[in-house]
């Protein structure tokens, strides 16, 4: 999945980017450290972000609040990314990226224009790339959906330098060798953008509803999951862009959260989790276990680390939720009590 | 007598003696209420009548008014900004707003929005507690809040002209005249309530450091109300209500960094209604053409909305027949047709047509009983059988004892059934059955009415996330709501100095039947009162809110609450006697500088003030 990229990038990154930061120049590197953040989507009251170790032994509810008291994160706290010492905390409905020191959750800065519905974010050389869903063709039918566009932002100064328009919709974003790719449910085809000329160059046309993705070995896998049809696993080898796909039958509708860990890919359906090898060409329609969440709940985040399933909890999307962890067996492990709609895992390590 | 103890208890309520005398003598003379079943078919129940005094004295917007003046609890989504109700535990659809007798609760999303109703536009506004679907239709669960305009027929021309002006640019203008003789009543109204709404929030910065103010939260709200009436001869009367009003509002930010959108919303209204007084048996015949509609401006920069409209027509038949000197009975038709069209809903139409029975048995003075049942027939859902039962006696001078048993609903919506994608068109209505006992005690100068009400509601409409993330309705949740109102009032005087007072506590225990945790805004506590003084020319009051602590999250995490708050109110006026009346009037609002607010992350004023004339002419 895209998590473990944001991290390699950001590490990697992180080596040779200074992060000037007031509160923790000297300090140690915090009580955040060796552990990992659930960002709590929330609904329209605002979202929250909590804290487990890497044992689970400890868990914080709401860090931002705890570190920056009344100030206020912003509704729909879609992802997170990371640079150097510093997280960003997207919020979609608040058009703002909140710039926060990672090991302490105090915050450094907010980005606060150049963003109209922000969505995910990736690094590269000092700079973010977010994708912008900026506005959608139910209120905006004539451009609705091509004005959808991605903010360069210099993280050196916190502020957009540069966007790049897309002409088409945008979501998902992510980096693979000096490329950016990007997925949207409601266009056909995968972006590809260059980010060191700031240009799009020939997409990659794999159908509607192509969503989570990863790349693994040159090869970038898509889970499409249509609305009320049958998904399918694009295989898209990016040296020649030649594509393979794998039909999902009727009993994986509404499969999502594609993360390939080891040489296997994982996806959810529900509560369930399904694997399959890389190499294989049909899906597996066995789950490889079902996960004990809330009646109504279904997977919403989810990730693969460290030899762990980690599931958020969707549950009613209107109250405090759970998060849980799975070993690769599907044997569980523990419960984190967490926020209204737990949508992903980011790791300090 | 059960009625003249109740209008004359809710007079009490009112707090001011000088203009309650004033009533007293004009209702002397007759007017014509229009809304005749909320008289006659209430003994049961208790019903609570803020008129115009009242209306006068506080805020311009519905939330106020009600906010200090019952017990229906208030969330509002910023000063001026959308505000919705909960009534005895129950949902913000399931409180119907009833305008000269005709449901006027959104089409499309069920509920009403209380920022977007001046008072001043009514000659009352009458707050029903507990269920009324039998008489008024869908969402009379929690109870009905009445806007009437009354039409009195003897010679008089009368104006009145209120003018505010208060903190934040808050702008009022408001204004009515009644014409009318013998034969003809015609009222006029204008009101016009803005404000630009730019207040501080108190203690409250930015990042930065900055004073954090009320962003993009500037309203304007304009309505116009014309009501004729004409006379043919004792028995035959005519009479056309009319309204048309804008809400254009802006809407608060809660974080500086988001788009600034705004809500325009309107309505029109028209009611033609014919009563025939024949002795023994009565019509009344209604025909109304009501139209709403919204558009939402998603980034105010740009000429980009989402929008819906509704178009209905009502008509009503009611026939009364008095069977024998103690029993009245009411046999009602009606046809209903609603054509909504909007972006988020396509284009639907839907019919309902409806027959109800009403019947009134006063076996004596003393002991007063109601029946109704009622049953809608449409093609969109299948509709319970609604009635009502209720029983009034007047045990001795200080005792009046109330039972009232019922079953009520709320229809699915537009956005319900309809919406793209998710709109679900197979729901059930919810549907509740309510009973409850009130105990009014009445002594000399002070009157008690104490109300124990239990409710189950079953088929609750929620929207629930479902695969790929489309969130869609369904009939999922059952709730047992109880509690306890409690309403007191007092007054006396000495010499020329008159005081009163009153005050109303509710207990509210609504919980989902399945979890057993309170419902999400739903306090358990709410509590106001007020007290007022006056001598001569010269008035004074002070007003109170208490709202307990709400859940707002249905798990009832505790962490997850919008804590209580107490604000308080002052107001003077004096009045220089020119004219019929003129009335310089100064308040502070929020005296104590209270920090609250009634949903999370968006405060409400500080300490703040307004200045007024009254004139009557």
């Amino acid at each position: 999945m895209k998590l473990t990229r944001f991290l390699l990038i950001a590490l990697s990154v992180s080596l040779f980017v200074s992060c000037s930061n007031d509160d923790s120049n000297d300090a140690p590197k915090g009580v955040y450290d060796n552990g990992f953040f659930i960002l709590n989507e929330g609904s329209s009251k605002g979202g929250s972000v909590s804290f487990s170790s890497d044992d689970f032994s400890t868990v914080v509810p709401n860090v931002y609040e705890a570190a920056n008291g009344a100030d206020f994160a912003g509704v729909y706290l879609q992802n997170i990314f990371f640079n150097g010492d510093n997280a960003y905390i997207i919020a979609g409905g608040s058009d703002v990226i909140n710039v926060v020191n990672r090991y302490t959750f105090k915050l450094v800065s907010k980005i606060e224009t150049g963003l109209i519905t922000p969505r995910y974010g990736v690094v590269k050389d000092g700079k973010a790339y977010v994708t912008n869903a900026n506005t959608y063709s139910y209120i905006n039918p004539a451009t609705g959906d091509t004005d959808d566009f991605i903010a360069v932002i210099d993280l050196a100064t916190n502020k957009v330098e540069s966007k790049i328009d897309l002409n088409s919709t945008a979501n998902r974003i992510i980096l693979e060798n000096n490329k950016l790719y990007i997925t949207d449910s409601s266009n056909d085809k995968v972006l590809v953008v260059n980010p060191a000329t700031k240009t799009l160059e020939a997409p990659i046309t794999i159908g509607y509803s192509g969503d989570s993705m990863e790349v693994k070995d040159g090869v970038l896998y898509v889970l499409k999951s249509p609305y009320q049809n049958r998904g399918e696993l694009v295989k898209i080898k990016l040296s020649d862009k030649t594509i393979s796909k794998i039909a999902f039958p009727e009993s994986l509708d509404g499969s999502g959260n594609l993360d390939i860990y080891g040489d296997k890919i994982y996806y959810t359906v529900n509560k369930s989790v399904y694997a399959m090898n890389t190499s294989a060409t049909t899906p597996s329609t066995t789950p490889l276990f079902t996960a004990s969440l809330s009646t109504d709940g279904y997977i919403y985040g989810f990730t693969v680390k460290n030899d762990k399933f980690y599931i958020g909890d969707g549950g009613d999307f209107k109250s405090s939720s759970k998060a849980y962890i799975y070993d690769l067996n599907g044997t569980f492990i523990k419960d984190l009590a967490v926020g209204i709609a737990p949508n992903g895992f980011y790791f300090n390590e | 007598m059960t009625l003249k103890r109740l209008s004359a208890f809710c007079l009490l309520l009112l707090c001011q003696i000088i203009s309650a005398q004033k009533d007293s003598i004009t209702s002397l003379k007759e007017v014509i209420v229009s809304d005749a079943n909320l008289k006659k078919y209430s003994n049961s129940q208790s019903v609570l009548k803020l008129n115009d005094s009242v209306i006068a004295k506080n805020e311009a917007l519905l939330t106020d008014l009600l906010n200090f003046n019952s017990t229906i609890y208030f969330k509002e989504y910023g000063r001026g900004m959308l505000s919705t109700v909960a009534f005895r535990g129950t949902t913000a659809s399931q409180t119907a707003v009833i305008w000269n007798g005709i449901n006027i609760n959104s089409q499309m999303n069920g509920s009403t929005d209380f920022n977007t109703i001046s008072g001043s536009d009514y000659n009352s506004v009458s707050v029903k507690a507990g269920g009324g679907s039998v008489i008024y239709g869908s969402g009379a669960v929690g109870g009905t809040v009445h806007l009437n305009n009354d039409l009195a027929f003897y010679k008089r021309f009368e104006n009145n002209l209120k003018l505010d002006y208060g903190s934040f640019n808050t702008i009022g203008i408001n204004y009515k005249t009644n014409i009318s003789n013998e034969k003809w009543s015609a009222q006029i109204g204008f009101s016009k309530n803005s404000s630009t709404n730019d207040y501080k929030y108190l203690n409250r910065y930015t990042w930065k450091g900055e004073q954090r103010w009320n962003q993009n939260g500037q309203y304007d709200i304009i309505t116009v109300n014309a009501n004729v009436g004409y006379k043919f001869d004792s028995k035959n009367i005519l009479k056309l209500y009319t309204q048309t009003s804008n809400t254009d509002r802006n809407t608060s930010l809660i974080t500086e960094t988001e788009r600034k959108s705004k809500y325009i919303n309107g309505f029109n209204r028209n009611l033609l209604e014919y009563d025939g007084d024949f002795g023994k048996f009565r019509t009344n015949f209604k025909a109304a053409y009501i139209f709403e509609n919204f558009q939402y401006y998603a980034d105010n920069s740009k000429n980009q909305y989402t929008y819906g409209k509704t178009e209905s027509l009502i008509t009503k038949a009611d026939l009364g027949y008095t069977l024998f000197k103690s029993t009245q009975i009411n046999g009602i038709i009606d046809y209903n047709r609603t054509k909504g069209y909007g972006s988020g809903f396509g284009d639907h139409t839907r019919e309902i047509s409806s027959a109800a029975l009403l019947i009134k048995q006063d076996f004596s003075a003393d002991w007063k009983n109601e029946f109704g049942i009622r049953k809608e027939f449409t093609d969109n859902y299948k509709s319970p059988i609604l009635f009502s039962l209720g029983s009034s006696y007047q045990l001795n001078k200080l005792y009046n004892l109330k039972l009232n048993l019922s079953r009520n609903f709320r229809i699915p919506t537009f956005n319900d059934l309809y919406w793209e994608e998710g709109g679900n068109p197979n729901l059930k209505p919810e549907s509740s059955y309510q009973a409850e006992i009130g105990n009014v005690f009445t002594f000399k100068n002070m009157s008690l009415t104490q109300t124990f009400y239990y409710m189950k509601i079953k088929d609750l409409l929620q929207w629930v996330p479902g695969k790929n993330g489309i969130w869609s309705p369904q009939n999922t949740d059952k709730v047992n709501s109880y509690g306890a109102e409690t309403l007191l009032s007092w007054k006396k005087h000495f010499s020329k100095n008159y005081f009163s007072a009153n005050a109303s506590y509710a207990y509210t225990i609504s919980e989902d039947e399945a979890t057993g945790k309170q419902l999400f805004f739903v306090p358990f506590h709410k509590v106001n009162g007020a007290i007022s003084y006056s001598r001569n020319k010269i008035s004074a009051y002070y007003q109170f809110l208490y709202n307990g602590f709400v859940y707002t999250q249905s798990d009832n995490d505790p962490k997850q609450i919008v804590k209580d708050y107490t604000v308080s109110n002052l107001g003077v006026d004096y009045d220089f006697n020119f004219l019929e009346s003129f009335k310089l009037g100064f308040q502070v609002l929020n005296l104590f500088n209270e920090n609250y607010e009634s949903l999370e992350n968006r405060p409400l004023p500080g300490r703040n003030f307004n200045i007024y004339i009254n004139l009557k002419f």
